[in-house]
């Protein structure tokens, strides 16, 4: 950006003058304070003139020599002859030299680094590397050197007899000087910012990787809350910072690749909580990126942070900077391998007393075993023999590992490629990777290939490109349903407990046509789904990015930047011939192709320029043109005329439905930072928004924009105040802003009304969406999201113990809130301008390093954070809305004002004033109370624990998460108490129940139920939502990941720079947990509507290896 | 800043008008397309015993127990959302244009319909401020009392039956039912208004006759002839009999044989046994057997499941039910509102002596029409033969005494209405006829009696509490049986 700089100075120190070279330019000075005079005043007066020439001016005359490697410099002390002479007095004079030791200093990219203080352990003697890495010392044989460099780690080597010892040095993330990613991509010194931002490095997503990027963040980073779906490689994820923002609309945060918005779309809509038969999680945008391109990920969590970014901004912003290119010692190519194995882990815990059957028999004949196929009211389970399904004789013994023996263990093999290098001009990095999943459920697999190109080049002196292309390929076969029974193969939870699994097996019989197991067709063979059910996933995706830098004057610059998300994805679920529940069972077809698109277009000025010598001005201001489109055209069908022969153009009844949704949002903003000396920072922002969504179609709305503001302050305390010597480093932040949104769908303003494909007389009917009828409502208006925070860091104790806590108020007004509608207004849902919802919490980061010594180290990290949620307000007159129902209907997530985001609401016993339960005479079972409140399903409590420990070439990272007050309504746990394969549906089965309590006139009321009549009791139960309610809290040991150095330097193989390998382990313990025969994290949308476990794939436990090396 | 929105923010796949003739058309449609597999076969088609499942999840109608599904309330849900809103757009939309008085005073006729079919499973309903979300803003529309529903009811009937004028322009083949005729659907409208007029003689006799004798004088269906009856032409699903559709897809087929029906169902022994022992012709048009892999006709072979079932009966594979090539036909046609309906109502009318006519005269040309329509409607495999009318009519008189020719005339509606379940079960529940035995399943939640009306979707409760809770403390709790304001006992 800057690589000339203008200054005018008089009589300031040396620090005041770097200070103001690092804001004016990119460069940043890097040293130990040892080596420098910082306090020597000089006056300078130089104008666009390059910055060797203005540092030589600087230093001339002093004791400082400087180094300038890419961004940075290195200021050094002057070599001196002394520092080599061995005869210092008082030390080892008596031993001679015998040893000259050479090597190479590189950073973790292999970067060579100069300025390294090279010093023999315990004496005076010691050097420093030269501009290419490259250093000498004679030391004598038994020696130990010490490598240290500011912003890096110090790190030990005993010579034993070496004469080459190359280095590669670590960098210190602890630094103060730290640098972050902020919106819009511009790069801020950490202690500059006014609100919370976090950062976590790209090494930390490498070795266990989960194939949806986002995953990995979970347990990370305070207030980043991360719902771990239960839908297998090439799901997608859900991420949520600071608590839900609006009740409708999207609550995850923008995605952002360095510096332009990326495509965050699921495809073809989230899995619904009830659906069947293909109810498959398509996977989304954080899918397709490589875990191995990743340099960091900066996460903006407020408002105030991202508000830069408008109305995408309202749920914090994820910054992604992928790496780039450099000039390189060696090859410049890296290699990272890993392989796990995922191993599907086993939650249920049933009852094993009582087997197949009914009214206390076990199955006499087929017919009998098909219609009790799922239920388990036989008798006592005694080894005797019974006739199953199959018709054949089986033991009547309990089978306790049908979940072993249905799923299979995955494995995940996953490879990355990556070339960099780059000369005076130009730097690139290219990357390849393949990863290839085989999942639990026979013949589920994911593959998916990312090429990725990144270069950055100058051109003259005042114009820089840079640019990113990605291509993105990925295939998924057979993904596994969730929800609701019909094609699910996860219904093999559902087996009655004297049946084994494999008897299914291959669950279709020789024509082809599904074999009947339980009364119903509905709950499908999970065999046939598994081997004859195909879903078919392709997508391609392309993104490019190229930004144009222009530096006017030395103060000003000019930025065009324009990107483009394109993804081409296509989908299609053959539910094949023998399907007993489809018409005929001559199958169906259903399918959709999509295109998302997603392209920006972004100027934006930057201003920079020191006012006076202790007040620094930068501004910025822009335009963005965002056009996002979603074309969709679906195929269904049903029945396969020729049977097997599975082509959309085989199907007695078919339709085709194209859906093109666009919209566009233009946008103009502006920033402004003032900064003063080097402790106070002032920043503002200011951005306004057009939506095409709210602009009504006949031109009856106008409130179609809105305006964002944003103010914060930043004092560092410790510059000013008379603080101990321990105590480092203290910032005192805060600020507000506001940023809104409109909404996601476009025409929704106005009624329109569609043509029906009609093979007689044309039909018309109300526009649908999805499904199902949306009222349209014209006066609809952006929403408001208000945010406030405080925040304070510190840094103490040489930087080993830090913290960073944060208050934030976070209130949305306005809201855009799809309610459900009374199906007597003629529609299903609406949107609605009424929502208020407030969010207010606190984030707590500890950081700590109890052990640092040179051989072994451990950093700690723990993140705590805690949501308070209230919905505040819904339409008049509207005390509640639901947003989902489960399977059956037997709970369903409401908003409710006065309560949390997203309440789990269900149906208890009715009860009388006294507690007694009240009965309905005609049915004899208790009396179903209202809906109402049985839950909560969002966590507000959360944490992570992450561990770093270090002993020589090995390291070990375990980090441990966890959430805490939520509950999950659990419907495998319904239908396993409908069945008999729940524990406690053992009560009852010798003696019968007897059932007390008030009749609905108050009087008193008892029921007997026979022991043989039992199962009526429990199939009844699924009217009393809370019996399935749990609480959804839990800790779990995420990853686990133990690395070993391998030390290269004596290998000299290949031109090995580096090379480890680890153990790596995700997922591989529940540590704590309340719910029974299901894992807490069970989710299977990334929609917002959580809360619910229905019978989604079973949780893994990955473990396996991993290999990077470095050429 | 937002140059181009407005034509950005538009559909392109959809146009910003109501066509009324295409959106009637739909409507018509959706009337009758409307949950038929949950309502026809699996409550009232249960309920009044023509169908039969042993299993748990339907049997609403069958054993009166509800596990899951939306077996209650589908039919309500389907209602507002589809046939309600589209026909409330049309009558809307034609009000204003006094050149379309004809189709503003059709589409008022099936309004009436539509809003009937609701009330009689459900009893109150959102009628006056239904479907008024979009032009009113109203979204938590009140229920009416039945009482005040049909009030109205008859009035718009009255009312569109006088506003025909033969001199204007009327619906065009977008009307399936008479395309348009406006004399017809005069018939029409007082065939409704008798229909409605019959319903309230428990309730309110003084009404039942004044507003039957409206009709009668008025001109009602009489004839073959002028039958409502909806034809489809098959191909798309909304263009395939939706209840020849929907039996197909959850129970029988070719594909599962007779023995392994989805939902478990089968025509229920009540049914078939009685056509079976009255000799009635229709039993071959309608009902089979499989016999290695074919639908067998044969009389002596037939035989229904016994409701109340649990679990499957052995000889379930060679029991009888739906003929997919008559009845379950794609193309059949449906009797929207029939002459041997109206002729019964009218034999009726006679018996209580509000006409003066013989009984007996309308009775018989109720079952002959019946008969001779089958064929037009489910094809020459299901036609029977005068021959076989005549003998039908012979051995089965109409009795002398009031209540014998109540019971006679009545069952015969429950075999001639078939299969228009909802009406059938409207009939039975007002007349009591014929007299059927109900089942006792542990867990079903009428106390082993029939129930007597459909309850409530959860989304009513949830979201429209207010209104809902003001019907049901009028109307009273919301269960299967709870009566509705013209079912007094």
């Amino acid at each position: 950006q800057h690589s000339k700089v203008s200054l005018h100075v008089s009589q300031k120190s040396v620090r005041q003058v770097l200070e103001q070279i690092e804001r004016k330019t990119d460069y940043q000075f890097v040293y130990k304070l040892d080596d420098v005079d910082l306090n020597r005043k000089i006056s300078l007066k130089v104008s666009n003139e390059l910055i060797s020439k203005v540092l030589d001016v600087i230093f001339k005359g002093s004791e400082t020599e400087y180094a300038i490697l890419d961004k940075q410099v290195f200021l050094v002390r002057k070599k001196h002859q002394s520092m080599s002479v061995p005869t210092v007095p008082g030390h080892k004079t008596s031993q001679p030299l015998q040893l000259q030791i050479t090597g190479v200093i590189v950073d973790d990219q292999g970067i060579p680094l100069p300025a390294v203080n090279i010093i023999e352990k315990g004496t005076d003697n010691g050097t420093s590397s030269d501009f290419d890495g490259n250093y000498t010392i004679s030391v004598s044989d038994g020696a130990v050197l010490l490598f240290s460099a500011m912003g890096f780690k110090p790190q030990e080597i005993a010579v034993s007899g070496q004469t080459t010892i190359d280095v590669k040095l670590l960098p210190n993330t602890e630094q103060l000087g730290e640098v972050v990613v902020t919106a819009l991509g511009i790069k801020k010194e950490k202690r500059a910012l006014t609100y919370a931002v976090t950062e976590v490095g790209g090494d930390q997503f490498t070795q266990a990787k989960e194939t949806n990027l986002a995953n990995a963040l979970s347990g990370r980073i305070a207030g980043v809350n991360v719902s771990s779906l239960a839908t297998g490689a090439g799901g997608s994820s859900r991420v949520v910072i600071r608590g839900n923002t609006s009740l409708s609309g999207d609550n995850q945060p923008l995605y952002v690749i360095n510096g332009m918005p990326m495509d965050n779309t699921t495809m073809g809509g989230s899995a619904s909580t009830s659906g069947g038969g293909f109810n498959i999680d398509h996977g989304d945008g954080t899918g397709g990126i490589n875990p191995d391109d990743i340099e960091s990920i900066s996460v903006l969590k407020g408002a105030t942070a991202a508000a830069l970014y408008g109305s995408r901004a309202s749920n914090g912003a994820i910054i992604i900077t992928t790496k780039k290119g450099a000039l390189q010692t060696g090859l410049g190519i890296e290699v990272n391998s890993s392989f796990t194995l995922d191993s599907p882990m086993d939650f249920t815990d049933w009852q094993y007393v009582y087997g197949q059957g009914n009214g206390g028999q076990k199955p006499s004949n087929q017919s009998e075993a098909v219609t009790w196929g799922r239920r388990n009211w036989g008798a006592l389970i005694d080894g005797s023999t019974y006739i199953a399904f199959d018709g054949k004789e089986h033991p009547y013994t309990a089978k306790k590992n049908n979940i072993k023996n249905f799923y299979n263990t995955g494995t995940t093999f996953t490879n990355t490629v990556a070339v960099s290098g780059g000369g005076e001009t130009t730097s690139y990095r290219f990357s390849a990777s393949d990863t290839d999943n085989k999942g639990l459920v026979p013949n589920n697999s994911f593959n998916r290939r990312i090429f990725s190109l990144n270069f950055n080049s100058r051109i003259g002196e005042k114009l820089t490109l840079e640019g990113m292309v990605q291509f993105n390929k990925s295939k998924a076969y057979n993904k596994s349903s969730a929800g609701d029974a019909t094609g699910n193969p996860n219904w093999v939870n559902m087996l009655a407990n004297t049946v084994d699994a494999r008897w299914l097996d291959p669950g279709y019989d020789e024509n082809g046509t599904e074999i009947e197991w339980n009364e119903t067709p509905y709950a499908s063979n999970p065999y046939f789904v598994a081997n004859k059910f195909k879903n078919n996933e392709v997508r391609d995706r392309f993104i490019g990015q190229f930004a144009l830098n222009y530096q006017i004057t030395e103060d000003l610059s000019v930025k065009g930047s324009v990107s483009k998300d394109y993804t081409n994805f296509n989908f299609t679920a053959i539910l094949p011939t023998g399907t007993l529940y489809t018409n005929n069972a001559a199958g169906e077809y259903h399918g959709f192709d999509l295109i998302v698109s997603e392209t920006n277009s972004m100027l934006n000025i930057n201003y920079n320029k020191d006012i006076s010598e202790d007040i620094n001005l930068g501004a910025m201001v822009g335009g963005n043109i965002r056009k996002y489109k979603n074309e969709q055209t679906s195929f269904d069908g049903t029945q396969f005329i020729i049977p097997f022969f599975y082509s959309f153009t085989n199907l007695v009844t078919s339709t085709t439905i194209p859906t093109n949704k666009h919209l566009t949002t233009n946008s103009i903003f502006a920033s402004f930072d003032l900064s003063y000396k080097n402790f106070l920072y002032f920043n503002a922002t200011a951005r306004e928004d057009w939506f095409s969504t709210l602009t009504a179609s006949d031109g009856s709305n106008s409130n179609n924009s809105i305006f964002y503001p944003s103010l914060g302050a930043g004092f560092i305390f410790s510059e000013v105040i008379k603080l101990p010597e321990w105590f480092r480093y203290g910032k005192l932040r805060g600020s507000w802003a506001q940023v809104g949104g409109g909404l996601p769908d476009p025409y929704t303003l106005n009624e329109s009304y569609t043509m029906v494909p009609s093979s007689g007389e044309p039909l018309q009917q109300v526009t649908q969406v999805s499904g199902q009828r949306l009222l349209a409502n014209s006066n609809l208006r952006p929403y408001t999201s208000t945010t406030y925070e405080f925040g304070i860091e510190a840094k103490m104790f040489d930087n080993r113990f830090g913290f960073d806590i944060a208050y934030y108020n976070k209130t949305t007004t306005d809201d855009i809130v799809n309610a459900q509608l009374p199906v007597t207004t003629g529609y299903e849902y609406t949107y609605f301008n009424v929502g208020k919802v407030e969010n207010k919490g606190v984030e707590i980061t500890l950081d700590g390093a109890p052990v640092r010594s040179d051989s072994f180290s451990w950093d700690v990290n723990y993140n705590l954070a805690y949501n308070d949620s209230k919905v505040l307000q819904l339409a008049e007159g509207l005390s509640t809305i639901s947003v989902a129902s489960s399977v059956g209907g037997w709970a369903e997530i409401h908003h409710e004002v006065g309560e949390p985001f997203g309440v789990i609401k269900g149906y208890t016993m009715l009860r009388d004033d006294d507690g007694n339960i009240v009965y309905d005479t005609s049915s004899g079972f208790p009396v179903k109370s209202e809906l109402k409140k049985i839950g909560n399903s969002v966590a507000p409590l959360s944490m992570g624990l992450n561990n770093h420990f270090k002993y020589k070439n090995f390291s070990l990272d375990v980090l441990i998460d966890g959430k805490f007050g939520n509950d999950v309504f659990s419907v495998l746990n319904v239908y396993a108490t409908r069945f008999g394969l729940s524990k406690r549906t053992l009560e009852g089965r010798e003696e019968g129940l007897t059932l007390t309590g008030v009749d609905e006139s108050g009087n008193p009321y008892t029921n007997y139920i026979p022991s043989t009549d039992i199962r009526s009791y429990y199939q009844n139960m699924k009217n009393y939502s809370d019996h399935f309610i749990y609480d959804g809290s839990f800790v779990k040991l995420r990853q686990v990941v133990l690395s070993y150095n391998i030390p290269v330097e004596k290998l000299k193989l290949f031109k090995l720079q580096s090379a480890s390998i680890s153990f790596i382990a995700r997922n591989l313990a529940l540590l704590y947990s309340k719910t029974d025969n299901f894992d807490p994290e069970s989710s299977y949308t990334n929609g917002n509507a959580q809360g619910f476990e229905s019978f989604a794939l079973p949780r893994t436990r990955s473990y396996g290896l991993n290999l990077k090396l470095k050429f | 800043c937002d140059k181009g929105f407005e034509e950005e923010n538009t559909n392109p796949d959809a146009s910003t008008d109501v066509e009324p003739e295409y959106m009637f058309t739909k409507s018509v449609y959706d009337a009758l397309n409307n949950s038929t597999g949950t309502v026809y076969e699996f409550s009232a088609g249960g309920f009044v015993q023509h169908f039969a499942t042993y299993l748990e999840v339907p049997g609403l109608g069958d054993k009166y127990v509800y596990t899951s599904g939306t077996y209650p309330y589908a039919y309500f849900s389907g209602a507002y959302v589809n046939a309600v809103n589209e026909i409330e757009k049309v009558v809307l939309a034609l009000e204003e244009d006094e050149s379309k008085t004809n189709m503003h005073a059709i589409a008022s006729i099936w309004k009436v319909y539509v809003y009937h079919r609701i009330t009689d499973l459900y009893g109150m309903i959102p009628y006056s401020e239904a479907a008024t979300a979009y032009t009113q803003s109203n979204y938590s529309p009140a229920y009416d009392t039945q009482e005040a529903i049909y009030t109205n009811m008859l009035e718009t009937l009255q009312s569109a039956a006088n506003a025909f004028d033969s001199s204007k322009a009327s619906f065009g083949s977008g009307d399936l039912i008479y395309g348009g005729d406006t004399g017809k659907w005069k018939k029409f409208a007082y065939s409704l208004m008798l229909r409605l007029a019959m319903r309230m003689t428990k309730v309110d006799a003084t009404a039942a006759q004044t507003w039957a004798q409206t009709a009668i004088s008025g001109g009602v269906i009489e004839n073959i002839s002028d039958e409502a009856i909806l034809p489809y032409v098959g191909g798309q699903e909304i263009n395939s009999n939706p209840i020849s559709f929907q039996l197909r897809n959850n129970n029988y087929s070719q594909s599962n044989g007779g023995s392994s029906n989805t939902e478990g169902g089968k025509f229920s022994a009540t049914f078939i046994s009685h056509l079976k022992e009255n000799n009635d012709p229709r039993l071959t048009s309608v009902a089979a057997v499989w016999v290695n892999g074919v639908q067998d006709t044969t009389t002596s072979i037939q035989q229904g499941m016994p409701n109340g079932l649990v679990n499957k009966p052995a000889d379930f594979g060679s029991l009888s039910e739906p003929n997919l090539n008559t009845l379950l036909s794609l193309t059949a046609s449906l009797t929207v509102v029939g002459s041997a309906e109206m002729n019964l109502l009218l034999a009726e009318n006679a018996a209580r002596g509000w006409i003066s006519a013989e009984p007996a005269t309308y009775y018989e040309k109720a079952i002959t029409n019946a008969m001779s329509n089958i064929g037009n409607l489910y094809g020459n495999a299901a036609a029977i033969s005068s021959d076989k009318i005549q003998d039908y009519i012979d051995s089965h008189p109409l009795p002398s005494s009031f209540e014998a020719q109540m019971e006679t005339i009545h069952t015969e509606f429950w075999v001639s209405v078939f299969p228009d379940e909802i009406e059938v079960y409207s009939n039975w529940r007002r007349t009591g006829y014929p007299e059927l035995t109900p089942v006792s399943v542990t867990g079903n939640l009428t106390n082993g009696t029939i129930p007597r009306r459909l309850t409530y979707p959860p989304s009513e409760i949830s979201v429209n509490t207010e209104s809902y809770e003001e019907a049901i403390g009028i109307q009273g709790t919301d269960t299967f049986v709870t009566r509705i304001w013209w079912d007094v006992e």
